[in-house]
């Protein structure tokens, strides 16, 4: 397994913007989401407790998916949100 | 002054034109840069400006400016004007400046480019009337930032900023090299002066002189006054030019040149001039929002123009006036958060007064936005300066190069989605904030697909070393200065809480 950096743009829910975030090819969805969430809670986006997924071309992603698993292409764009 | 009235001989002295006959009509016209539409030579000699002014009276009128505009630099210089004004007027200035000195400086080309590629000799007369104008604009506009240096470095901006990799830069580069420093004669007048100039800068130039002399800013004031009055003039090679597309059947041709840059043209103009308006002009100053700006002058004079030639509203109107509702203000969130990447001091512009009138103006403005500065706010309040500070960039447009602030516009209701549009063509990805900005690219594939978006360089490995502090030196930036909040972040503190400084 050799880990690579792969960049996606990131969206927060509850965030104004897209950001550029550099994430690993092995990188499970839950990594993911934390590294996407960096840029955004507390810093625009209040904390909130609730699990972080991650939804990609409107669909939730495993949270043990990698990113190359689950057939992420580089500047996919890649959601983290709270499932209601 | 001639002893004739001007009427008598300027038709007869302004048509010098006649049909080539020892080279082709497209040797001396190629289409690539004056693009004839197949419309006859003789057709375009019909091309008849509204504004008429001979070499003579030009250069009167524009000595006479001159000798105003610099006498009152000239005694403004010497006061303490400059230093007293409000912090975040001051941070409008700079942005102008340098955004728009260096730029006014390149419509010169554009206007020479009409000036010999036009069809008709009346055209090329107005277009060198518009190439002196300009670059008086560029160098009166790089002399009173110049005045300024003592007292605030950052207006070599003014000079310095198109000479760099900033991303407001790059995105200004992309639009005006598009409008006009590499754009045909027939398309530069449609796309720079009927759309940009008469459709936003003219009036917008009217609106920042009022503000300007509001404020207490008499150097900027009639600094723009008198750009506005060459504007209003060399604007006017528009309207015939559109005229004879249209009686010559290319409306269709010309509603997409106009739709294509009215659609550029509002993101840059919502950047700068929104901005400008709503944050960081002093609140007690504020004579209108740039809502209210916009729905009164920029809308208004379009519908008036479209229903004049006989041109639809462009077909995305409605998406257009939903964002002037919210797009502006990401875009200052997004400026004011990665606020070290530009060269002046945003003005956060939220304290209670302000973001009262924000509701105002802007009804579900604290829903909306006002619950992204809580978090901002708050953190400053804590003294964590470092949560308000970026660690990684905005992805930004690919073809108008702003950051990609969809998903503000879907939290405020006004877009289906959060994710922006994604386009594969030619073996490249490309992102892009808004159907109009693909479109655009759509139309003409060729001519955008090459060029390289702030981001598109960070990835290539072109910015070294891919750092936060690797892309500030890229775009120019010195620590010095980058920005930092135009008040120290007053506005996070009311009622007299302590102020933590460091953002």
């Amino acid at each position: 397994m050799i880990m690579a950096p792969f960049p996606v743009q990131g969206i927060t829910e509850g965030d104004f913007v897209v950001v550029l975030v550099p994430v690993d090819t092995e990188d499970p969805m839950t990594t993911v989401a934390e590294k996407i969430a960096h840029h955004a809670v507390n810093r625009r986006v209040p904390e909130n407790d609730r699990p972080m997924v991650v939804r990609h071309n409107g669909r939730v992603l495993a949270a043990d998916t990698t990113v190359v698993d689950a057939g992420v292409a580089p500047l996919d764009v890649l959601e983290v949100v709270h499932p209601s | 002054m001639p002893r004739l009235a001007r009427s008598e001989w300027y038709d007869l002295a302004r048509d010098m034109n006649w049909k080539v006959s020892y080279v082709e009509e497209s040797d001396a016209w190629p289409d690539e840069l004056s693009t004839a539409k197949g419309i006859p030579m003789e057709a375009w000699w019909g091309w008849d400006e509204p504004y008429k002014v001979s070499y003579r009276e030009y250069v009167h009128n524009q000595a006479g400016k001159d000798a105003s505009v610099y006498a009152v630099n000239s005694v403004v210089a010497r006061s303490k004007m400059f230093s007293q004004l409000d912090e975040g007027w001051k941070s409008a200035i700079l942005a102008h400046y340098g955004a728009i000195a260096a730029a006014e400086y390149l419509a010169s080309i554009g206007e020479s480019r009409m000036g010999r590629f036009g069809r008709a000799a009346a055209w090329r007369n107005m277009a060198l009337y518009g190439t002196l104008d300009e670059i008086r604009h560029g160098q009166i506009q790089t002399y009173f930032p110049y005045g300024l240096l003592d007292r605030e470095p950052r207006a070599d901006w003014a000079h310095k900023t198109f000479h760099t990799n900033e991303w407001g830069a790059i995105a200004a580069r992309h639009l005006f090299d598009d409008m006009f420093t590499a754009n045909d004669a027939v398309s530069t007048a449609i796309q720079l002066t009927f759309t940009f100039e008469t459709g936003f800068t003219n009036l917008q130039f009217l609106g920042m002189a009022a503000d300007a002399m509001e404020v207490g800013d008499i150097d900027f004031g009639a600094l723009i006054s008198s750009i506005q009055t060459d504007e209003a003039r060399h604007s006017q090679q528009g309207e015939p030019t559109m005229k004879l597309l249209i009686e010559h059947g290319h409306k269709d041709y010309a509603q997409k040149l106009v739709d294509h840059m009215f659609w550029r043209s509002w993101h840059v103009f919502a950047l700068l001039t929104g901005l400008s308006m709503d944050y960081y002009t002093p609140l007690e100053h504020r004579s209108h929002s740039f809502k209210e700006f916009m729905d009164e002058w920029i809308v208004k004079q379009f519908l008036d123009q479209f229903r004049d030639f006989g041109l639809e509203p462009s077909w995305y109107w409605e998406d257009f006036l939903k964002e002037t509702n919210w797009y502006h203000h990401a875009l200052h969130l997004g400026v004011w958060f990665w606020r070290p990447t530009v060269w002046w001091n945003p003005d956060g512009g939220v304290s209670p007064a302000e973001r009262e009138w924000l509701e105002e103006k802007y009804p579900g403005w604290n829903d909306t936005f006002g619950r992204y500065w809580d978090v901002i706010a708050e953190n400053v309040r804590n003294g964590r300066p470092e949560l308000t500070l970026p660690e990684t960039f905005p992805m930004v447009c690919n073809m108008c190069q702003i950051p990609l602030c969809n998903p503000a516009g879907h939290a405020a209701g006004h877009l289906d989605s959060p994710v922006p549009l994604v386009h594969d063509h030619a073996g490249r990805r490309y992102t892009f904030c808004s159907q109009p900005c693909k479109w655009i690219f759509e139309q003409n594939p060729g001519r955008f697909q090459g060029h390289m978006s702030i981001i598109d360089r960070f990835l290539a490995g072109q910015i070294q070393p891919p750092t936060v502090p690797g892309a500030l030196a890229y775009m120019g930036l010195s620590p010095e200065e980058m920005g930092r909040d135009a008040t120290d972040c007053s506005w996070a503190f009311a009622n007299g809480t302590v102020l933590t400084r460091g953002a």
